[in-house]
């Protein structure tokens, strides 16, 4: 009999070899009615959407995460976003694939640095020349 | 929802605890907080929750657009997914009253 953590582990992986379904999306000239719908949901609408059994874990926030809350809340204070609505639709807008593929905070971090850039706070090439400047300090 | 809601006006509720609505079948543009699933259903008012800019316009921080009643709104499961087999469980969220229009028996 395995052990109860080998068990979980069994199932987890077991879940993920269901197959999957993929409909190939390459801008077609035309789409149906459907996925046209489905494709105008916002991401955050996910009710409803078939998945496989998800663990239900208590996770505890890591210092990353803490620092990407923090900074949300400070450039709310200092007027960049101040209706948390915005800050949600700023999330939705990174669009399916980053919303879905980030982890909660990332997509926040990264909503809080488009509007950065969408205001005119910092430029886009500011931007890309500190996060080389941080990669390159975390490198030595 | 937003925590310094500067609008000058608020739009009176329309619906009283017990009444019957129907959330608008309205289509996805840019942004929404009413999920699909309930678009188009029927359901109850439970309760009355606060009144606040809609999730429309906060996004795009109108802060000036007139505030709206939020409601608390049941529904049957039965009446929102295809084949749900319970007869009595029900689903609540939350929606603002533009979303709703009445349903008249």
């Amino acid at each position: 009999m395995p052990a109860r953590s080998e068990l979980r582990d069994y199932y987890r992986i077991g879940a993920q070899l269901a197959p999957m379904q993929h409909q190939q999306e390459d801008w077609p000239y035309e789409i149906s009615h459907g996925q046209y719908v489905a494709h105008m949901v916002p991401p955050h609408d996910v009710g409803g959407q078939p998945d496989t059994p998800v663990i239900y874990e208590e996770k505890e926030e890591e210092f990353w995460e803490l620092n990407t809350y923090v900074t949300c809340e400070v450039l709310a204070w200092r007027g960049v976003w101040n209706a948390e609505e915005r800050r949600r639709r700023g999330n939705n807008d990174l669009g399916q694939s980053l919303y879905y593929g980030f982890p909660y905070y990332g997509r926040w971090i990264w909503a809080a640095a488009r509007m950065l850039v969408d205001k005119n706070h910092i430029s886009l090439t500011e931007l890309i020349e500190k996060v080389a400047e941080v990669r390159a300090r975390y490198e030595q | 929802m937003s925590s310094s809601s500067k609008s000058a006006s608020a739009r009176p509720a329309r619906f009283k605890v017990g009444e019957r609505v129907r959330v608008k079948d309205s289509p996805n543009l840019f942004y929404s907080r009413t999920q699909m699933y309930v678009r188009g259903v029927e359901g109850t008012i439970a309760m009355h929750t606060y009144q606040d800019l809609i999730p429309e316009d906060e996004a795009w921080n109108r802060d000036e657009a007139p505030q709206e009643q939020f409601y608390i709104v049941r529904f049957r499961q039965k009446d929102l997914w295809d084949g749900y087999p319970f007869e009595n469980d029900t689903l609540q969220t939350e929606l603002p009253d533009g979303w709703l229009e009445p349903v008249n028996d």
